[in-house]
Protein backbone atom coordinates (compact mmCIF):
# COMPACT_ATOMS: atom_id res chain seq x y z
CA UNK A 1 0.00 0.00 0.00
CA UNK A 2 1.37 3.28 -0.85
CA UNK A 3 0.60 6.98 0.13
CA UNK A 4 -0.34 9.00 -2.95
CA UNK A 5 -0.80 12.26 -1.89
CA UNK A 6 1.05 14.18 0.46
CA UNK A 7 0.25 18.02 2.29
CA UNK A 8 -4.10 17.60 2.33
CA UNK A 9 -5.51 14.67 3.92
CA UNK A 10 -6.88 12.53 1.58
CA UNK A 11 -10.28 11.73 0.61
CA UNK A 12 -11.73 9.00 2.66
CA UNK A 13 -12.47 7.43 -0.66
CA UNK A 14 -11.60 7.83 -4.39
CA UNK A 15 -12.21 6.27 -7.61
CA UNK A 16 -10.79 6.66 -10.64
CA UNK A 17 -11.23 5.61 -14.34
CA UNK A 18 -13.56 2.59 -12.79
CA UNK A 19 -14.34 -0.25 -15.44
CA UNK A 20 -16.87 -2.76 -14.92
CA UNK A 21 -18.59 -5.51 -17.11
CA UNK A 22 -20.62 -8.49 -16.89
CA UNK A 23 -19.42 -10.41 -20.05
CA UNK A 24 -19.64 -8.59 -22.98
CA UNK A 25 -22.25 -5.52 -21.24
CA UNK A 26 -20.35 -2.76 -19.74
CA UNK A 27 -22.23 -1.42 -16.88
CA UNK A 28 -19.33 1.22 -15.75
CA UNK A 29 -17.26 2.87 -17.64
CA UNK A 30 -14.59 5.20 -16.29
CA UNK A 31 -16.49 6.42 -13.47
CA UNK A 32 -14.00 8.76 -11.54
CA UNK A 33 -15.48 9.96 -7.83
CA UNK A 34 -14.16 11.53 -4.49
CA UNK A 35 -15.59 11.32 -1.08
CA UNK A 36 -14.20 13.90 1.34
CA UNK A 37 -14.45 13.22 5.63
CA UNK A 38 -18.24 14.06 6.60
CA UNK A 39 -19.64 14.91 3.16
CA UNK A 40 -22.35 13.03 1.56
CA UNK A 41 -22.65 11.94 -2.10
CA UNK A 42 -25.77 11.06 -3.42
CA UNK A 43 -25.96 8.99 -6.52
CA UNK A 44 -29.16 8.95 -8.81
CA UNK A 45 -29.98 7.86 -12.06
CA UNK A 46 -32.68 5.63 -13.81
CA UNK A 47 -32.27 1.62 -13.08
CA UNK A 48 -30.17 -0.43 -14.96
CA UNK A 49 -27.58 3.00 -14.69
CA UNK A 50 -24.89 1.00 -12.60
CA UNK A 51 -25.42 2.96 -9.57
CA UNK A 52 -25.60 -0.40 -7.40
CA UNK A 53 -22.97 -1.44 -9.27
CA UNK A 54 -20.64 1.45 -8.52
CA UNK A 55 -21.65 0.49 -4.80
CA UNK A 56 -21.20 -2.51 -4.91
CA UNK A 57 -17.54 -2.35 -6.49
CA UNK A 58 -16.58 0.23 -3.70
CA UNK A 59 -18.12 -2.53 -1.39
CA UNK A 60 -16.07 -5.39 -3.10
CA UNK A 61 -18.76 -7.43 -3.78
CA UNK A 62 -18.46 -6.98 -7.43
CA UNK A 63 -14.82 -7.19 -8.92
CA UNK A 64 -13.91 -4.52 -11.17
CA UNK A 65 -12.25 -4.87 -14.34
CA UNK A 66 -9.79 -1.98 -14.50
CA UNK A 67 -9.66 1.17 -12.59
CA UNK A 68 -8.23 2.45 -9.11
CA UNK A 69 -10.56 2.22 -5.57
CA UNK A 70 -8.45 4.21 -2.91
CA UNK A 71 -9.21 4.35 0.96
CA UNK A 72 -7.98 7.18 2.69
CA UNK A 73 -4.98 7.70 0.03
CA UNK A 74 -4.09 3.88 0.18
CA UNK A 75 -5.05 1.45 -2.89
CA UNK A 76 -7.17 -0.92 -2.37
CA UNK A 77 -7.54 -1.70 -6.21
CA UNK A 78 -4.67 -0.26 -8.36
CA UNK A 79 -4.96 -0.55 -12.90
CA UNK A 80 -7.54 -3.01 -12.42
CA UNK A 81 -5.38 -5.29 -9.44
CA UNK A 82 -6.86 -6.10 -6.21
CA UNK A 83 -4.67 -5.30 -3.04
CA UNK A 84 -4.06 -8.90 -1.53
CA UNK A 85 -7.10 -10.31 0.97
CA UNK A 86 -5.26 -9.93 3.86
CA UNK A 87 -5.66 -6.09 2.93
CA UNK A 88 -8.77 -6.21 1.64
CA UNK A 89 -10.48 -7.22 4.70
CA UNK A 90 -8.89 -4.50 6.18
CA UNK A 91 -9.99 -2.19 3.92
CA UNK A 92 -13.66 -3.46 4.40
CA UNK A 93 -12.99 -2.11 8.02
CA UNK A 94 -13.20 1.38 6.96
CA UNK A 95 -16.94 0.61 5.07
CA UNK A 96 -20.24 -0.30 6.58
CA UNK A 97 -22.93 -1.17 3.72
CA UNK A 98 -26.54 -0.73 4.33
CA UNK A 99 -28.79 -3.02 1.73
CA UNK A 100 -32.14 -2.68 -0.01
CA UNK A 101 -33.71 -5.46 1.78
CA UNK A 102 -31.84 -5.32 4.90
CA UNK A 103 -30.05 -8.44 4.86
CA UNK A 104 -30.20 -9.00 8.64
CA UNK A 105 -29.75 -12.32 10.28
CA UNK A 106 -32.98 -13.61 10.66
CA UNK A 107 -31.95 -15.96 13.31
CA UNK A 108 -30.48 -13.44 15.47
CA UNK A 109 -32.13 -11.29 17.83
CA UNK A 110 -32.18 -7.54 16.90
CA UNK A 111 -29.12 -6.73 19.60
CA UNK A 112 -27.28 -9.82 18.71
CA UNK A 113 -27.43 -8.51 15.35
CA UNK A 114 -25.97 -5.37 15.98
CA UNK A 115 -23.37 -7.11 18.67
CA UNK A 116 -22.13 -10.16 17.35
CA UNK A 117 -19.63 -8.31 14.37
CA UNK A 118 -17.59 -6.69 16.69
CA UNK A 119 -17.01 -8.99 18.76
CA UNK A 120 -16.08 -11.26 15.73
CA UNK A 121 -12.93 -8.60 15.09
CA UNK A 122 -11.92 -9.27 18.84
CA UNK A 123 -14.04 -6.25 20.54
CA UNK A 124 -15.07 -6.91 24.02
CA UNK A 125 -18.31 -8.47 24.32
CA UNK A 126 -19.83 -6.16 26.89
CA UNK A 127 -18.62 -3.68 24.83
CA UNK A 128 -19.93 -4.51 21.86
CA UNK A 129 -23.08 -4.94 23.73
CA UNK A 130 -23.30 -1.70 25.18
CA UNK A 131 -22.29 0.32 22.07
CA UNK A 132 -25.02 -1.94 20.39
CA UNK A 133 -28.01 -1.17 22.87
CA UNK A 134 -26.55 2.43 22.52
CA UNK A 135 -26.96 2.56 18.84
CA UNK A 136 -30.51 0.70 18.89
CA UNK A 137 -31.67 3.63 21.12
CA UNK A 138 -30.09 6.21 18.65
CA UNK A 139 -32.39 4.85 16.50
CA UNK A 140 -35.50 4.96 17.92
CA UNK A 141 -35.50 1.34 18.40
CA UNK A 142 -35.32 1.06 22.76
CA UNK A 143 -36.96 -1.81 23.86
CA UNK A 144 -37.11 -3.81 20.50
CA UNK A 145 -33.47 -5.24 21.65
CA UNK A 146 -34.99 -8.77 22.50
CA UNK A 147 -37.29 -8.83 19.38
CA UNK A 148 -36.42 -10.93 15.85
CA UNK A 149 -36.35 -9.37 12.78
CA UNK A 150 -39.70 -10.77 11.21
CA UNK A 151 -41.38 -9.10 14.22
CA UNK A 152 -40.24 -5.88 13.19
CA UNK A 153 -41.46 -3.29 10.22
CA UNK A 154 -39.46 -2.60 7.40
CA UNK A 155 -38.34 0.45 8.72
CA UNK A 156 -37.26 -0.73 11.88
CA UNK A 157 -35.44 -3.29 10.45
CA UNK A 158 -33.59 -1.13 7.93
CA UNK A 159 -32.95 0.85 11.12
CA UNK A 160 -31.33 -1.62 12.84
CA UNK A 161 -29.84 -2.97 10.15
CA UNK A 162 -27.85 0.80 10.11
CA UNK A 163 -27.03 0.30 13.65
CA UNK A 164 -25.07 -3.00 12.67
CA UNK A 165 -23.23 -1.32 9.96
CA UNK A 166 -22.64 1.65 12.78
CA UNK A 167 -21.38 -0.71 15.20
CA UNK A 168 -18.39 -1.77 13.04
CA UNK A 169 -17.85 2.17 13.47
CA UNK A 170 -17.13 2.31 9.74
CA UNK A 171 -15.15 5.66 8.41
CA UNK A 172 -18.21 5.34 5.48
CA UNK A 173 -21.25 4.37 4.80
CA UNK A 174 -22.54 3.27 1.99
CA UNK A 175 -26.66 3.20 1.09
CA UNK A 176 -27.67 0.52 -1.40
CA UNK A 177 -30.96 1.98 -1.76
CA UNK A 178 -32.36 1.75 1.67
CA UNK A 179 -35.82 2.78 1.17
CA UNK A 180 -37.07 1.22 -2.40
CA UNK A 181 -38.43 -1.59 -0.18
CA UNK A 182 -40.34 0.64 2.11
CA UNK A 183 -43.86 2.37 2.04
CA UNK A 184 -43.26 5.98 1.70
CA UNK A 185 -44.73 5.99 5.67
CA UNK A 186 -41.54 3.81 6.53
CA UNK A 187 -39.50 5.60 4.01
CA UNK A 188 -40.45 8.64 6.05
CA UNK A 189 -38.50 7.46 9.94
CA UNK A 190 -35.58 5.79 7.64
CA UNK A 191 -34.55 8.91 5.36
CA UNK A 192 -34.71 11.19 9.30
CA UNK A 193 -32.07 8.92 10.53
CA UNK A 194 -29.67 8.82 7.78
CA UNK A 195 -30.17 12.60 7.76
CA UNK A 196 -29.80 12.70 11.43
CA UNK A 197 -26.45 11.03 10.56
CA UNK A 198 -25.62 13.72 7.76
CA UNK A 199 -25.90 16.34 10.58
CA UNK A 200 -23.31 14.37 12.61
CA UNK A 201 -21.11 14.53 9.74
CA UNK A 202 -20.88 10.63 9.08
CA UNK A 203 -19.46 10.73 5.49
CA UNK A 204 -22.08 8.92 3.50
CA UNK A 205 -22.83 7.69 -0.32
CA UNK A 206 -26.53 6.88 -1.05
CA UNK A 207 -27.58 5.41 -3.89
CA UNK A 208 -31.28 6.61 -3.92
CA UNK A 209 -34.40 7.24 -6.03
CA UNK A 210 -35.37 10.25 -3.25
CA UNK A 211 -34.76 13.16 -5.73
CA UNK A 212 -36.30 15.81 -2.31
CA UNK A 213 -33.84 13.65 0.09
CA UNK A 214 -30.77 13.69 -1.97
CA UNK A 215 -31.14 17.34 -2.58
CA UNK A 216 -31.59 18.37 1.11
CA UNK A 217 -28.62 16.26 2.31
CA UNK A 218 -26.50 16.20 0.14
CA UNK A 219 -23.12 17.64 -0.57
CA UNK A 220 -22.57 16.14 -3.90
CA UNK A 221 -24.89 15.16 -6.14
CA UNK A 222 -23.72 12.21 -9.26
CA UNK A 223 -26.11 11.39 -11.53
CA UNK A 224 -25.62 8.26 -13.52
CA UNK A 225 -27.11 6.91 -16.83
CA UNK A 226 -25.78 4.30 -19.19
CA UNK A 227 -23.04 3.48 -17.13
CA UNK A 228 -21.36 6.71 -17.20
CA UNK A 229 -21.47 9.51 -15.00
CA UNK A 230 -23.42 12.06 -16.82
CA UNK A 231 -23.45 14.92 -14.51
CA UNK A 232 -21.77 15.76 -10.97
CA UNK A 233 -21.74 18.48 -8.51
CA UNK A 234 -23.87 20.14 -6.12
CA UNK A 235 -26.95 19.21 -5.53
CA UNK A 236 -28.94 22.63 -5.94
CA UNK A 237 -27.10 23.06 -9.35
CA UNK A 238 -27.55 19.45 -11.08
CA UNK A 239 -31.38 19.83 -9.78
CA UNK A 240 -32.11 23.32 -10.13
CA UNK A 241 -30.20 23.92 -12.96
CA UNK A 242 -28.36 21.05 -14.50
CA UNK A 243 -26.33 21.34 -17.13
CA UNK A 244 -26.59 18.29 -19.26
CA UNK A 245 -29.73 17.62 -21.22
CA UNK A 246 -30.09 13.91 -20.44
CA UNK A 247 -30.35 14.77 -16.17
CA UNK A 248 -33.18 17.36 -16.96
CA UNK A 249 -34.80 14.58 -18.88
CA UNK A 250 -34.41 12.48 -15.84
CA UNK A 251 -35.86 15.01 -13.57
CA UNK A 252 -38.70 15.91 -15.37
CA UNK A 253 -40.10 12.67 -14.93
CA UNK A 254 -39.93 13.16 -10.96
CA UNK A 255 -40.98 16.77 -11.74
CA UNK A 256 -44.35 15.89 -13.33
CA UNK A 257 -44.68 12.97 -10.59
CA UNK B 1 -45.85 -70.75 19.26
CA UNK B 2 -47.46 -68.46 21.34
CA UNK B 3 -47.96 -64.23 20.24
CA UNK B 4 -46.07 -63.13 23.99
CA UNK B 5 -43.18 -65.92 22.27
CA UNK B 6 -42.83 -64.05 19.25
CA UNK B 7 -43.01 -60.63 20.57
CA UNK B 8 -40.37 -61.28 22.57
CA UNK B 9 -38.14 -62.94 20.65
CA UNK B 10 -38.45 -59.93 18.33
CA UNK B 11 -37.95 -57.50 20.70
CA UNK B 12 -34.71 -59.11 21.49
CA UNK B 13 -33.64 -57.78 17.67
CA UNK B 14 -34.74 -54.34 18.23
CA UNK B 15 -31.64 -53.55 20.22
CA UNK B 16 -29.92 -54.51 16.31
CA UNK B 17 -32.82 -52.45 14.47
CA UNK B 18 -31.87 -49.43 16.74
CA UNK B 19 -28.21 -50.17 16.13
CA UNK B 20 -28.42 -49.79 12.57
CA UNK B 21 -30.49 -46.50 12.71
CA UNK B 22 -28.95 -44.34 15.23
CA UNK B 23 -25.24 -45.61 13.60
CA UNK B 24 -26.36 -44.77 10.10
CA UNK B 25 -27.54 -41.28 11.60
CA UNK B 26 -24.45 -40.80 13.04
CA UNK B 27 -22.11 -41.04 10.42
CA UNK B 28 -24.27 -40.11 7.24
CA UNK B 29 -25.86 -37.10 8.77
CA UNK B 30 -22.41 -35.27 9.08
CA UNK B 31 -21.28 -37.34 5.78
CA UNK B 32 -23.88 -35.78 4.04
CA UNK B 33 -23.02 -32.34 4.70
CA UNK B 34 -19.18 -33.19 3.62
CA UNK B 35 -21.03 -34.73 0.24
CA UNK B 36 -23.77 -31.94 -0.56
CA UNK B 37 -20.40 -29.87 -0.28
CA UNK B 38 -18.17 -31.37 -2.43
CA UNK B 39 -21.60 -31.61 -5.06
CA UNK B 40 -21.17 -27.35 -4.47
CA UNK B 41 -17.60 -27.17 -5.16
CA UNK B 42 -16.49 -24.80 -7.89
CA UNK B 43 -13.78 -27.04 -9.26
CA UNK B 44 -15.91 -28.20 -11.86
CA UNK B 45 -14.41 -32.16 -11.96
CA UNK B 46 -15.29 -32.69 -8.32
CA UNK B 47 -18.88 -31.55 -8.03
CA UNK B 48 -19.37 -33.75 -11.41
CA UNK B 49 -17.85 -36.81 -9.87
CA UNK B 50 -19.85 -36.66 -6.68
CA UNK B 51 -22.78 -35.73 -9.00
CA UNK B 52 -21.98 -38.88 -10.49
CA UNK B 53 -22.12 -41.15 -7.20
CA UNK B 54 -25.16 -39.57 -5.81
CA UNK B 55 -27.07 -40.37 -8.54
CA UNK B 56 -25.66 -44.22 -8.29
CA UNK B 57 -26.91 -44.34 -4.94
CA UNK B 58 -30.23 -42.71 -5.17
CA UNK B 59 -30.66 -44.42 -8.26
CA UNK B 60 -30.28 -48.36 -7.34
CA UNK B 61 -32.32 -49.88 -4.62
CA UNK B 62 -30.70 -49.95 -1.39
CA UNK B 63 -30.87 -53.86 -0.96
CA UNK B 64 -28.49 -53.99 -4.02
CA UNK B 65 -25.93 -51.66 -2.29
CA UNK B 66 -26.35 -53.64 0.83
CA UNK B 67 -25.19 -57.07 -0.78
CA UNK B 68 -22.23 -55.03 -2.97
CA UNK B 69 -20.90 -54.33 0.60
CA UNK B 70 -21.74 -57.15 2.02
CA UNK B 71 -20.57 -59.98 -0.36
CA UNK B 72 -18.67 -57.66 -2.92
CA UNK B 73 -15.27 -57.56 -1.21
CA UNK B 74 -15.69 -62.08 -1.53
CA UNK B 75 -16.53 -61.61 -4.74
CA UNK B 76 -13.89 -59.43 -5.84
CA UNK B 77 -10.82 -60.18 -3.55
CA UNK B 78 -11.98 -63.75 -1.97
CA UNK B 79 -12.27 -61.79 1.22
CA UNK B 80 -14.03 -63.71 3.76
CA UNK B 81 -17.79 -62.31 4.60
CA UNK B 82 -17.75 -59.84 7.40
CA UNK B 83 -18.74 -62.40 10.43
CA UNK B 84 -20.44 -58.66 12.50
CA UNK B 85 -22.68 -57.98 9.51
CA UNK B 86 -23.41 -54.78 11.57
CA UNK B 87 -20.57 -53.59 9.84
CA UNK B 88 -21.28 -54.04 6.24
CA UNK B 89 -25.11 -52.84 7.14
CA UNK B 90 -23.79 -49.51 8.36
CA UNK B 91 -21.40 -48.94 6.02
CA UNK B 92 -23.76 -49.08 2.81
CA UNK B 93 -27.23 -47.32 4.98
CA UNK B 94 -24.46 -44.38 5.94
CA UNK B 95 -23.75 -43.85 2.26
CA UNK B 96 -27.05 -44.22 0.63
CA UNK B 97 -28.66 -42.07 3.52
CA UNK B 98 -25.94 -39.55 2.86
CA UNK B 99 -26.89 -39.21 -0.80
CA UNK B 100 -29.90 -38.66 0.35
CA UNK B 101 -29.08 -35.69 3.17
CA UNK B 102 -26.67 -34.35 0.74
CA UNK B 103 -28.95 -33.34 -1.81
CA UNK B 104 -31.62 -32.07 1.16
CA UNK B 105 -28.44 -29.97 2.74
CA UNK B 106 -27.67 -28.79 -0.83
CA UNK B 107 -31.48 -27.11 -1.32
CA UNK B 108 -31.62 -26.03 1.99
CA UNK B 109 -27.83 -24.22 1.61
CA UNK B 110 -29.02 -22.53 -1.14
CA UNK B 111 -32.08 -21.06 -0.85
CA UNK B 112 -30.53 -18.77 1.35
CA UNK B 113 -30.50 -15.83 -0.73
CA UNK B 114 -27.11 -14.24 -1.88
CA UNK B 115 -27.39 -11.13 0.39
CA UNK B 116 -27.09 -13.16 3.89
CA UNK B 117 -23.44 -13.98 2.40
CA UNK B 118 -22.84 -10.18 1.55
CA UNK B 119 -23.62 -8.70 4.69
CA UNK B 120 -21.93 -11.41 6.80
CA UNK B 121 -18.85 -10.36 4.14
CA UNK B 122 -19.14 -6.48 4.48
CA UNK B 123 -19.40 -7.19 8.27
CA UNK B 124 -16.06 -8.87 8.64
CA UNK B 125 -17.26 -12.57 8.91
CA UNK B 126 -14.51 -15.05 7.38
CA UNK B 127 -16.36 -17.67 5.02
CA UNK B 128 -16.28 -20.42 8.47
CA UNK B 129 -17.79 -17.96 10.44
CA UNK B 130 -20.36 -17.19 7.91
CA UNK B 131 -21.06 -20.94 7.11
CA UNK B 132 -21.23 -21.61 10.81
CA UNK B 133 -23.15 -18.62 12.10
CA UNK B 134 -25.06 -17.37 9.19
CA UNK B 135 -26.04 -19.95 7.19
CA UNK B 136 -26.31 -23.30 8.60
CA UNK B 137 -28.46 -22.41 11.65
CA UNK B 138 -31.04 -20.98 9.05
CA UNK B 139 -30.18 -24.22 6.46
CA UNK B 140 -31.15 -26.63 9.48
CA UNK B 141 -34.63 -25.04 10.30
CA UNK B 142 -35.36 -24.92 6.77
CA UNK B 143 -34.66 -28.55 5.62
CA UNK B 144 -36.04 -30.30 9.19
CA UNK B 145 -39.35 -31.18 7.40
CA UNK B 146 -37.41 -32.99 4.81
CA UNK B 147 -34.96 -34.67 6.94
CA UNK B 148 -37.82 -35.92 9.68
CA UNK B 149 -39.01 -37.62 6.09
CA UNK B 150 -35.47 -39.33 5.66
CA UNK B 151 -35.24 -40.20 9.59
CA UNK B 152 -38.73 -42.20 9.23
CA UNK B 153 -37.97 -43.82 5.91
CA UNK B 154 -34.69 -44.83 7.52
CA UNK B 155 -37.08 -46.43 10.73
CA UNK B 156 -38.63 -48.52 8.29
CA UNK B 157 -35.70 -49.21 5.84
CA UNK B 158 -33.57 -51.08 8.50
CA UNK B 159 -35.55 -54.43 8.15
CA UNK B 160 -33.66 -54.45 4.40
CA UNK B 161 -30.62 -55.77 6.80
CA UNK B 162 -32.47 -59.16 6.60
CA UNK B 163 -31.15 -59.32 3.15
CA UNK B 164 -27.66 -60.15 4.48
CA UNK B 165 -29.00 -62.16 7.35
CA UNK B 166 -28.66 -59.86 10.08
CA UNK B 167 -30.64 -60.86 13.01
CA UNK B 168 -32.52 -57.51 13.55
CA UNK B 169 -35.93 -57.44 14.67
CA UNK B 170 -37.46 -57.79 10.91
CA UNK B 171 -35.18 -60.90 10.06
CA UNK B 172 -36.17 -62.44 13.57
CA UNK B 173 -39.89 -61.85 12.79
CA UNK B 174 -39.41 -63.50 8.68
CA UNK B 175 -37.35 -66.59 10.25
CA UNK B 176 -40.89 -67.20 12.75
CA UNK B 177 -42.87 -66.38 9.79
CA UNK B 178 -41.79 -69.17 7.45
CA UNK B 179 -40.55 -71.42 10.75
CA UNK B 180 -44.50 -71.36 11.94
CA UNK B 181 -46.20 -70.27 8.31
CA UNK B 182 -47.54 -67.07 10.31
CA UNK B 183 -48.54 -64.27 9.24
CA UNK B 184 -48.73 -62.58 12.86
CA UNK B 185 -44.72 -61.80 12.95
CA UNK B 186 -45.40 -59.52 10.12
CA UNK B 187 -48.00 -57.43 12.31
CA UNK B 188 -46.00 -57.61 14.92
CA UNK B 189 -43.05 -55.61 13.25
CA UNK B 190 -45.67 -53.56 11.75
CA UNK B 191 -46.47 -52.34 15.11
CA UNK B 192 -43.13 -52.01 16.66
CA UNK B 193 -41.94 -49.84 13.23
CA UNK B 194 -45.30 -47.92 14.08
CA UNK B 195 -44.13 -47.03 17.32
CA UNK B 196 -40.88 -46.38 16.63
CA UNK B 197 -41.75 -43.88 14.30
CA UNK B 198 -44.48 -42.39 16.68
CA UNK B 199 -41.51 -41.52 18.60
CA UNK B 200 -39.29 -40.45 15.83
CA UNK B 201 -42.38 -37.78 14.93
CA UNK B 202 -42.86 -36.82 18.36
CA UNK B 203 -38.86 -35.93 18.99
CA UNK B 204 -38.72 -34.39 15.30
CA UNK B 205 -41.79 -32.74 15.94
CA UNK B 206 -39.77 -30.62 19.38
CA UNK B 207 -36.87 -29.75 17.52
CA UNK B 208 -39.19 -28.16 14.63
CA UNK B 209 -40.78 -26.25 17.37
CA UNK B 210 -37.71 -25.23 18.93
CA UNK B 211 -37.11 -23.73 16.04
CA UNK B 212 -39.78 -22.12 15.70
CA UNK B 213 -38.45 -18.94 17.24
CA UNK B 214 -37.99 -16.79 14.29
CA UNK B 215 -39.24 -17.07 10.43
Amino acid sequence: MTEEKTGAAPSILEIRSLEKSFDSLCVLKDISLEVERGNVLSIIGPSGSGKSTLLRCAAFLETADGGDILYDGQYALRGGVYASKAELNRFRRRFGLVFQNFQLFPHYSVLRNVSEPPTLQGEDREEARERAVELLKKMGLEGKENAYPYQLSGGQQQRVAIARALAMKPEILFFDEPTSALDPELTGEVLKVIRQLAEEKMTMVVVTHEMPFARAVSNCVIFMAGGVIVEQGDPLQVFDDPREERTRQFLRVFERG
Amino acid sequence: MSLMTMIVKMGEGLGKTCAIFFLTLLFSLPLGMIVALLRMSRIKAVSAVTRFFITILRGTPLMLQLLAVTYGPYYLFGATVARNKLIPVVIAFAINYAAYFAEIYRGGIESIPVGQYEAAEVLGYSKVQTFMRIILPQVVKRIMPSVTNEVVTLVKDTSIAFTVSYQEMFTIGKQIANSQTSFMPFVVAGVFYYCFNAIVDYLMGRIEKRLDYYQ
